[in-house]
């Protein structure tokens, strides 16, 4: 069935390169370089664009700036301006977004080219994600909020726009592209417990993964599989000999909001005690985890209303089962 | 052999695309580019409690590098054409960082990033016994450092082989108080920590049209080390009152942990595009974290020991112990496309972590002199975590723009963790995970003015690991921005999620609101005005039984979060000379919660920029930071700020 319909989206999947061999070995035939291609690349490469046959249809970039004179001069501190110089697209690398533009040049009109930023999420990610695939970041997009919500790219990437809007690497310009849509989010960073990102100390990318991650809400990963939170936080990392459960099983969000809190140390409850009593309350309660404290803790007593005076080490204990050292 | 490696060795030698093939981009018009802002902090003094100042703001006075982003531009340069650094909050502010890039395009490129951010926490209504005697004393103070560096090496970015070493240090420095934990009382005293780790990892990635690869491997070491000690006067600890007759009392005592960890970790990860209707992507991590801990504990004083019930005067302690935690993640994602506005998106994720621990120690008590007793335990505990997560997702272009999803998550696991210290009848069930969800949503875009993406997903509960955790819950959330004129734009928040485990003896009740909705005006491209603002309204409800461990007693906890947030920021443009244009800012945040701990934090500020010549900015500001705590009022602090500084740009 597929057969067929791979034939029917064709029309709906990015153009092809135009025919200039791409990548590391550029031109000319070189046996010693396809015979290391060979024991490198022993796997099937599939059939790029570099070996099909000319695609008509490309004006080439020179033709592109005699009307887009000010887009195409901004764009020479571009990132993307390298496919101006290089590889495939050497000459064509607004067409390498935009598709085959020479109806366009002569016609004028704008619906003879395409603009990603006007085409489905899905259809538009497929053109970035031609050149931008090996990105790391790029291999859990199904597992992300943003390609299942029909967020492309170029919502968040001005491909157009200034350097630092491009490549999203400023904390102050992360935070601002993402609070645009995530207000709410934002608004808890108003509170006086938080992360410092209104200070700019830290952006969103810090903590999360805007291209997706095979962790829930998208939480960044550090050394193969850590949540990211140890990125930072380090000392919390263990492995601990005596671990406290909800730190592994829920993560830190089990007792800490991470956006901002009204609440010291950024807790999601006012008072210790009732933190950590909301689930070591378990009698008759099962199927549930937590225990109970023993009863010499007399909540009347101040001694006893915060927990952590004695529990320090909440986080798990390298020595301490009860996690008091 | 020879045949195989002579290719091999010349590989990375001929992959450099030869100069002369390059068609060299033309030049750009300014190879200096980007902007600098420093200037002076004054402070009015902080009225209040100035802790809490710290804890909260903690922002300095004297000269400050505030901002500076430069960048250096050079298409033709033989070793680099590009170098950026960017520097923020220099000069004494509790939070620095830099980063610098240098590289040349498909050659090289190299990544430092520096941060550090202090982390001053005392509080005087945290953690403290003592305040009921008139004490402010947080006994989990903190005053520390945390400095991350990370430098990245890639080579040929951007070619189809692209191999990459990075770097990684972070690393803690400061002091603190904790308490000394002793039967029957504990003693404030002073804490120092330090802690660093070294994170070395190198990879490639391989990029083929049709199918990428990435592996990378690396491994860790850290090192924790941690003091307690006392000062020559005696601590008598939080409790004063004689206990089975004895007054007690910390004379001298001392603590020290000491930690050294590793680990090595290995990642892969693929990206198959076999054909146009089909995407499948997966990935595999492992790592191992291994620690290895030395503990070693004297103290002397007065001390009971209820296990004995015996006074004693001092305490060895030295304890050894180790902990490994072989950690295996996997995920799978397939993407097909069997029609035209048809998208199925299919992903499984599993994520294993069994740590294993024990400890052996030794505790010698003395009674003057003479030995009172020695105790050598040991302790071994195991937690395993298995997690498995499925999903499956329809989406459907219904009609350009509109796109429908639905779907069908099952999340399941299950778990081993160490039995409670007190273990009660039928307290300790096997832990298990079992939770379908049913997903919906949608995504309306209309051109570049409107957009909306609706989230919902609910789920009927069944099994969940803690009394708190989702269990029976429905979340929402709907997004919208419409830009109603080129110069106005209006966007939209609505969050719900609703929470409930009424299984006998928890009868958790959970609901959260968050609604928000923002403005931006900036008519005539905001030449003369522009006003920017945002609102948030949000609402928490929680009430969950618990059991009072005195008495055993049911009772019910209940917390509320009711506030408003804002922000807002208006500009207007004065009559000036030409581009010479003086500019008035004023705005700011306010946060005003009612409910279990009302609070109010306001954060206005007005400003006032002048530019001079074509490339510079001087500016004044003004800054107020207040807060409030009803049920705290010694916990709040008002303060003042003045800032003068320049804006230069290159």
């Amino acid at each position: 069935m597929f057969r067929s319909l791979r034939t029917a989206n064709k029309a709906h999947t990015t153009h092809t390169p135009p025919p200039q061999t791409r990548g590391l070995f550029p031109r000319g035939p070189r046996p010693v370089l396809a015979s290391a291609a060979a024991v490198f690349l022993f796997a099937w490469t599939g059939p790029s664009g570099a070996q099909k046959p000319a695609q008509p249809g490309y004006a080439g970039s020179e033709i592109c700036a005699a009307c887009h004179e000010d887009l195409v001069k901004a764009f020479r501190k571009n990132p993307h301006q390298q496919a101006e110089a290089h590889g495939a697209w050497q000459g064509k690398a607004c067409e390498a977004c935009h598709g085959p533009g020479a109806k366009h040049a002569e016609s004028g009109a704008a619906t003879d080219i395409q603009n990603p930023a006007k085409l489905a999420a899905a259809r538009s990610e497929k053109i970035c994600l031609e050149c931008h695939g090996s990105q790391p970041a790029l291999r859990a997009r199904a597992h992300g909020a943003h390609s299942r919500s029909q967020v492309s790219c170029v919502a968040c990437h001005r491909i157009h726009g200034a350097v630092a809007e491009l490549t999203l690497k400023a904390p102050g310009v992360v935070n601002r592209q993402c609070s645009s849509c995530h207000q709410a989010e934002w608004a808890d960073f108003l509170r006086p417990h938080t992360h410092r990102l209104r200070e700019g100390a830290m952006s969103c990318t810090d903590c999360h993964d805007p291209h997706g991650s095979s962790r829930p809400r998208s939480m960044q990963i550090v050394s193969a599989n850590e949540p990211g939170c140890f990125r930072c936080h380090a000392d919390k990392r263990g492995p601990f000999p005596f671990e406290h459960p909800p730190v592994r099983l829920e993560g830190c969000q089990a007792c800490h909001e991470p956006h901002g809190s009204r609440n010291p140390r950024m807790l999601v409850r006012a008072e210790v005690r009732f933190l950590c009593l909301e689930c070591h309350s378990n009698i008759g309660s099962k199927p549930a985890l937590g225990g109970i404290p023993p009863a010499l803790h007399d909540l009347q007593s101040p001694r006893y209303r915060n927990c952590t005076i004695c529990h320090s080490k909440i986080h798990g204990s390298f020595v301490s089962r009860g996690l008091t050292r | 052999m020879r045949r195989l490696l002579l290719p091999i060795a010349a590989f990375a030698v001929l992959a450099q695309q030869p100069a002369e093939e390059s068609k060299p981009a033309p030049a750009a018009e300014q190879r200096l580019s980007g902007t600098v802002e420093f200037g002076y902090r004054v402070l009015s003094g902080v009225g209040g409690d100035f802790q809490t100042y710290r804890s909260v703001v903690n922002l300095g006075e004297g000269p400050k590098l505030f901002s500076l982003d430069a960048s250096w531009d050079d298409p033709k340069g033989r070793l680099f054409d590009k170098l950026d650094l960017r520097m923020n909050s220099w000069g004494g502010d509790p939070y620095n960082t830099a980063r610098f890039e240098a590289g040349r395009a498909r050659a090289w490129r190299f990544t430092a990033d520096y941060r550090n951010i202090q982390y001053f926490n005392f509080l005087p209504s945290f953690a403290d016994p003592t305040i009921e005697r008139g004490v402010l004393l947080n006994q989990r103070a903190l005053d520390s450092y945390r400095r991350a560096t990370d430098l990245e090496l890639v080579a040929l970015p951007g070619r189809r082989i692209t191999p990459y070493a990075a770097y990684s240090r972070n690393s803690s420095r400061g002091h603190g108080i904790t308490t000394f934990v002793l039967d029957a009382n504990e003693f404030p005293v002073p804490h120092m920590l330090r802690d660093h780790s070294d994170n070395v990892r190198g990879g490639v990635r391989l990029e083929w049209p049709r199918w990428q690869l990435h592996l990378e491997g690396g491994g860790i070491t850290w090192h924790i080390d941690q003091q307690v000690y006392t000062f020559a006067e005696r601590n008598f600890g939080n409790v004063l009152q004689p206990v089975l007759g004895q007054t007690l009392f910390l004379d001298r005592g001392n603590q020290s942990l000491d930690v050294r960890g590793s680990s090595r970790f290995a990642r892969g990860s693929f990206r198959l595009h076999p054909a146009d209707w089909a995407e499948l992507a997966g990935q595999f991590q492992f790592s191992q974290p291994d620690s290895k801990t030395r503990y070693a504990q004297n103290n002397s004083g007065n001390f009971v020991n209820f296990t004995l019930l015996r006074f004693y005067s001092a305490e060895l302690v030295s304890a050894e112990a180790r902990a490994r935690q072989p950690h295996t993640s996997a995920s799978f994602a397939a993407e097909l496309r069997p029609l035209q506005r048809v998208r199925i998106v299919e992903s499984w994720m599993t994520d294993r972590l069994h740590d294993a621990g024990a400890a052996l120690l030794t505790d010698r008590l003395l009674a003057g002199e003479q030995l009172l007793d020695a105790r050598t335990a040991s302790a071994a505990e195991r937690l395993v975590l298995n997690y498995n997560q499925q999903e499956i997702s329809l989406m459907v272009d219904v009609a350009r723009g509109f796109t429908l999803r639905g779907g069908h998550r099952y999340v399941w696991g299950d778990a081993e963790t160490p039995a409670p210290l007190i273990l009660l009848p039928g307290a300790q069930p096997k832990p298990e995970l079992r939770r379908h969800v049913a997903l919906a949503g949608g995504s309306l875009v209309a051109g570049r003015r409107l957009r909306v993406t609706a989230d919902l997903e609910a789920s009927p509960g069944d099994r969940s690991y803690f009394r708190t955790s989702l269990h029976r819950y429905q979340r929402g959330k709907v997004r919208a921005r419409y830009q109603i004129l080129p110069s106005l734009l209006v966007s939209a928040n609505f969050h719900v999620l609703n929470n409930q485990n009424p299984t006998a003896g928890i009868g958790y009740d959970f609901l959260s609101r968050q609604n928000s909705l923002g403005l931006q005006w900036t008519p005539g491209g905001g030449k003369w005005i522009s006003l920017l603002g945002e609102y948030t309204r949000y609402t928490l409800r929680s009430d969950l039984t618990w059991r009072d461990p005195a008495t055993l007693r049911s009772e019910l906890s209940k917390y509320r979060d009711n506030g408003h947030a804002g922000t807002g920021w208006l500009e207007v443009g004065l009559p000036g000379r030409g581009s010479v244009q003086p500019r008035i800012h004023l705005g700011g945040s306010l946060v005003a919660a009612s409910g279990t701990r009302p609070a109010r934090f306001y954060q206005p500020f007005g400003r006032l920029a002048v530019p001079f010549g074509r490339r510079g900015q001087w500016y004044g500001e003004w800054r107020w930071h207040a807060l409030t705590q009803p049920f705290y009022l010694y916990e709040g602090f008002r303060n003042h700020q003045f800032v003068t500084g320049l804006r230069l740009t290159m």
